[in-house]
């Protein structure tokens, strides 16, 4: 069984937002809401690197450890989605998750905070796949049809990279080889354990 | 007793009239996250639901 | 163009395609023949994890408005997490089960507290309606908001698998609405109650000989003198308000995310308005139960207002005094005290 994991190699990240714009339209993500982001760090310094950053789909997700309602599930993919018929938008999981992929329709956290949103993994949610309910609630659901998340499809010089960890982390490793560099595996110490399908 | 009766009815009352006076305040995050530049005509809907 | 310079040319040419043809054999396979590494100077994320203080993030730039995205990573959201999913569940078992274990073993070796020379019939007013409304409304909000907390920390271990996740949610949600709106009500109590009584609940040196003599609570028929509020009383009124205070400050952050700071500053927010209310709930518990079960005519203070005299004289002497100075007492043969609404 694969175990889906994302990695983003950030000597090859270019901060085209391709990523970005591709699962904002994928989806129709409103205004407000940034499923996914690219971080510049030591911008416009040398040894400046981009890291484009959403839900890593953690092993043991602190999100779904410190949510109140306990509404997040793991697939058997290892993909970390949530229900958000269940969820109350307390806001904990954003407290817990270490690269801040939770996200709100309303800022105050009174009344309606509204249900927290988040990376997907274009795996869509709780309800039955590739229907409209889905898609009003969760987005596009690719993997059902067996594709891979249409950020790393379209990011333009492959740093994004999707799909089962072992595999990514072999390109990943067979690329640092061949060209002799690379800065690392962002997230995925925090993200994953050490074993491949962990 | 009518105390009791009467810090109960004040305090649901109280909380009736604080959830309206807060939701005057709260902000979507299509209107707390837009800069200055841009004009969000249709923030979309996709999944948050309707504000 | 003319042949010779053209011929010329061309071999140029063939010379600087076979030079960087050559450079780009020589560049090719193995890592170490790399003159140039452009990665060299580039950000590890190993070094910027090492290089972390506590609690601090690894951030960079966005293009997003939301400043909260400029975090890459937190690490300080796993010792958070750490905290509410295992320290947090034994800090408030400690202090809830604790507590109750405390009061049920009280109740049983010392019973319920009675009044020594029998109730004497006639009654004395100790708290006006206005105190008792003001006291019930921070009580029964107290009470909302402390089980609505509690199901936020707990709910998920212990209501959850008895209500399914469907229900449990709705009864979270509803809940979080509750917690977050009766702590308006809450807040408004606690500053009535500061200002009615605070005057009565100045620390003094009657409660050093209270404090001495154990309250009295251990030994049966000793009762110290106290004034209107003795000091286990003033303990619980600045508990609860310096103590509600904190709730209070906490809350209030938790209401409006990210005023006081980042998400490094609300964790730390979080944790101060849990531990504080494990803490809260377990005095509350005391105060309850020498209120309603642990004291025999000590509900009526609250309950209708009036007191009867000699419970007031056994548990208020001083308080009993001052009032028959004012003339509020009624005389021995007077079925009823004047009510004074």
């Amino acid at each position: 069984m694969a175990r889906m994991k994302f990695l983003c190699d950030a000597d090859r990240c270019i901060e085209c937002n391709a990523c970005v714009t591709a699962c904002k339209n994928e989806h129709e993500v409103p205004w407000g809401i940034n499923r996914r982001r690219v971080v510049t760090i030591n911008d416009g310094k040398p040894g400046e690197r981009s890291v484009s950053m959403a839900c890593m789909h953690c092993t043991d997700a602190p999100c779904a450890a410190v949510c109140p309602v306990s509404c997040f599930y793991t697939t058997a993919d290892g993909v970390v989605l949530h229900s958000k018929d269940l969820c109350i938008g307390c806001g904990y999981c954003f407290y817990a998750c270490p690269f801040g992929a939770p996200q709100y329709p309303k800022v105050g956290n009174f009344g309606s905070r509204g249900k927290m949103d988040k990376c997907t993994y274009c795996a869509g949610g709780p309800e039955a796949d590739s229907t409209p309910a889905e898609y009003a609630k969760y987005g596009a659901n690719r993997l059902a049809e067996g594709k891979l998340p249409i950020c790393a499809e379209m990011c333009s010089t492959k740093s994004l990279l999707a799909g089962d960890g072992a595999i990514i982390a072999e390109i990943y490793k067979e690329r640092v080889m061949k060209r002799g560099y690379g800065s690392g595996m962002w997230g995925w110490k925090t993200a994953y354990s050490d074993s491949p399908t962990g | 007793m009518k105390s009791f009766v009467a810090a109960l009815l004040f305090s649901a009352i109280a909380a009736v009239g604080v959830s309206m006076v807060l939701s005057t305040i709260q902000q979507p995050s299509s209107v707390a996250f837009t800069t200055g530049g841009a004009r969000v005509g249709d923030p979309g809907n996709n999944l948050v639901g309707p504000s | 163009m003319p042949s010779s310079l053209s011929t010329h040319k061309v071999s140029v040419a063939r010379a600087l395609c076979a030079a960087f043809a050559l450079l780009f054999v020589l560049a090719q396979p193995a890592a170490a023949q790399l003159s140039f590494n452009p990665t060299a100077e580039s950000v590890h994320e190993d070094q910027l994890l090492k290089a972390l203080k506590e609690g601090d993030k690894i951030t960079g730039r966005i293009s997003i408005p939301d400043a909260m995205a400029a975090s890459l990573i937190q690490p300080a959201g796993r010792d958070w997490r750490d905290f509410q999913r295992s320290k947090m569940p034994i800090i408030g078992g400690i202090t809830i089960i604790g507590m109750l274990a405390v009061l049920l073993i009280f109740l049983a070796v010392r019973g319920r507290i009675r009044i020594h020379q029998g109730w004497a019939g006639t009654k004395i007013l100790r708290f006006a309606s206005f105190e008792r409304f003001t006291h019930w409304l921070t009580a029964s909000c107290f009470i909302v908001l402390a089980l609505s907390g509690l199901n936020i920390s707990f709910g998920r271990i212990l209501i959850l698998p008895l209500f399914g996740p469907q229900a449990f949610s709705t009864l979270s949600a509803y809940g979080k609405l509750a917690h977050n709106y009766l702590a308006f009500p809450f807040m408004l109590g606690l500053v009535i109650m500061f200002l009615i009584w605070v005057k009565d609940n100045i620390p003094g040196k009657i409660d050093l000989e209270w404090f001495k003599q154990g309250g009295g609570l251990l030994t049966n028929g000793k009762h110290p003198p106290s004034p209107r509020f003795n000091a286990g009383q003033k303990g619980i009124f600045w508990v609860v308000i310096l103590g509600g205070a904190v709730m209070s400050v906490s809350g209030w952050f938790e209401l409006f995310p990210y005023l006081p700071g980042d998400v490094t500053t609300m964790q730390i927010w979080t944790v101060i308005h849990a531990v504080m209310a494990m803490l809260l709930i377990a005095a509350m518990m005391a105060h309850i139960y020498i209120g309603s079960i642990g004291m025999e005519g000590a509900f009526d203070a609250m309950g209708t207002g009036e007191v009867d005299l000699n419970w007031a004289k056994e548990h208020h002497s001083l308080w009993v005094q001052e009032e028959l100075a004012k003339g509020t007492v009624p005389a021995a043969d007077t079925p009823r005290a004047v009510p004074a609404e």
